[in-house]
């Protein structure tokens, strides 16, 4: 099991850099460690909004939410959704936030 | 200047789209683009398109293996320059096109074609059997339950004079998809192969709890034989997921969706059979193909009983069916009782459909024929 290493922190991740373990092992260390990877240059609000609105609905229905579910929440359209996470919803956020990694047809 | 990876996002393109396709046409198709009068199949792999200026389009197809390397893709620009210009395409069978604007052209494109061993095999045209559309198997598709160049290889190697010759009563389209997501056109295709699973998924409750959304694989399945669970592990009581066993028809979308819930198994796995389809609304509508055979084993490297099995649906065809008249067709005509017996093929209860809408697919008339496939 590949881990890395961050700060002082490991965390147990698959090879596309996803948590293995979930949320469990998810901190603010996390956060600044794929900053750095999905190449964002600075943590703004509206980062926190959507990571916040992911884990507040994965914790609620244990998926995450459908994209058009995600902009509705925080208001932001899917466009600046990729200006905030260049990877995209998926590959991006739900990564930042401790998500599972998305499944099915990709 | 190159890709930056400290500043990803400087000087990307995108949303740039497929290059036009009027680009790469030879000059005699630009200049005769929708003006087409007739065409003809003057022997098997080569047509001639003639327009209404009084030019003539040559077209060679060979057929290709369509997982191939850059180098054999430099050998085919290497013949497209020595003969047509620099020009080729693809079809949407993956077989491979040469275009000359003249009949003189045609020989010795043929010859230099013929003079690379058999890499460039000419054929694919008119009533005879053309490429396999195919998809990944084991070569890089993680939900596969078989293999898909593997087999399609076998298979062409049996009915390969059928590639290059044109004696069926129609043409024969034959595809493979290596699970029932049946990527490509198996659902739709004369005859189908199709890699089936035959046991329910082993549920990994140490990974699920990072890796699945459970909601997702509960709602991934098409019989509801995926229920939500708790499990202990380490000590812990954790959600997780069962399945019903009984209920589970091994399609695998519970995988798809959930990494913690595999199937693959190498004795369970294996391919089915599927003939009838068509998409052309020529004479018939299009159809769907039909289950015939439920399971074949996975025999790797050369999957005898799954050559052996299209090879005989195909002849017995060949030998029965009337002139312009697909499998599907032939096979509604003499009836299925019939096909099943012509082609020696045991009638088994997995042919009967069970699943939702089945009891359209029931007999509800006393029109049948006596055969002696139900013993």
């Amino acid at each position: 099991m590949p881990t890395i290493e961050h700060n002082g922190n490991s965390y147990n991740c698959d090879e596309d850099g996803f948590l293995l373990n979930g949320m469990d092992d998810m901190n603010d260390d996390w956060i600044d460690y794929v900053k750095g990877v999905e190449g964002i240059a600075e943590l703004t609000d509206e980062h926190h909004k959507v990571i916040d609105a992911l884990r507040e609905y994965y914790k609620k229905n244990g998926i995450a939410p459908m994209v058009r579910i995600l902009s509705k929440t925080t208001g932001f359209p899917l466009k600046r959704i990729y200006e905030l996470f260049p990877s995209g919803p998926g590959k991006g956020a739900c990564k930042m936030a401790g998500l599972p990694k998305p499944t099915g047809c990709v | 200047m190159g890709y930056d990876p400290a500043n990803p996002m400087a000087d990307r393109i995108t949303d740039i789209g497929p290059p036009h396709y009027s680009k790469f046409h030879p000059p005699v198709v630009a200049k005769n683009k929708g003006k087409w009068l007739w065409h003809e199949i003057t022997q098997p792999g080569v047509l001639v398109h003639k327009a209404e200026s009084g030019d003539e389009c040559w077209t060679v197809r060979v057929g290709a293996a369509r997982l191939i390397s850059t180098e054999l893709i430099y050998e085919m620009c290497d013949i497209a320059d020595a003969h047509c210009d620099g020009f080729l395409r693809f079809t949407t069978r993956n077989n491979v096109e040469f275009m000359v604007d003249d009949k003189a052209k045609v020989q010795p494109l043929l010859d230099d074609l013929a003079s690379r061993g058999n890499k460039f095999p000419v054929g694919g045209t008119g009533a005879g059997v053309t490429n396999i559309v195919h998809t990944q198997g084991w070569v890089h598709c993680h939900t596969p339950a078989t293999d898909a160049s593997g087999v399609v290889k076998a298979v062409m190697d049996e009915l390969f004079d059928y590639f290059t010759s044109m004696k069926l009563p129609a043409q024969v389209r034959i595809a493979l998809a290596c699970c029932l997501n049946m990527c490509g056109a198996v659902h739709a295709s004369d005859i189908a192969i199709l890699g089936v699973h035959r046991k329910p998924p082993m549920i990994d409750h140490s990974r699920i709890t990072g890796v699945c959304e459970l909601p997702l694989a509960i709602s991934a399945c098409p019989l509801g034989a995926v229920k939500p669970a708790k499990a202990t592990v380490d000590g812990k009581e954790i959600k997780t997921v069962k399945v019903n066993n009984e209920r589970c028809m091994f399609c695998g979308n519970c995988y798809t969706m959930c990494p913690a819930m595999p199937l693959a198994d190498p004795d369970g796995d294996g391919i089915a059979i599927l003939v009838g389809g068509k998409v052309s609304n020529a004479r018939s509508a299009p159809k769907f193909s039909k289950l015939v055979i439920p399971f074949l084993p996975n025999t790797p490297p050369r999957w005898p009983e799954t050559v052996a099995a299209v090879k005989n649906i195909l002849e017995t065809y060949a030998g029965d069916a009337k002139k312009y008249e697909r499998i599907g067709e032939w096979a509604e005509r003499i009836g299925w009782e019939k096909f099943f017996e012509k082609c020696n093929i045991p009638f088994t209860i997995k042919s009967v459909d069970d699943y939702r809408l089945a009891y359209d697919t029931w007999r509800t008339t006393t029109q049948f024929k006596y055969t002696n496939a139900i013993k």
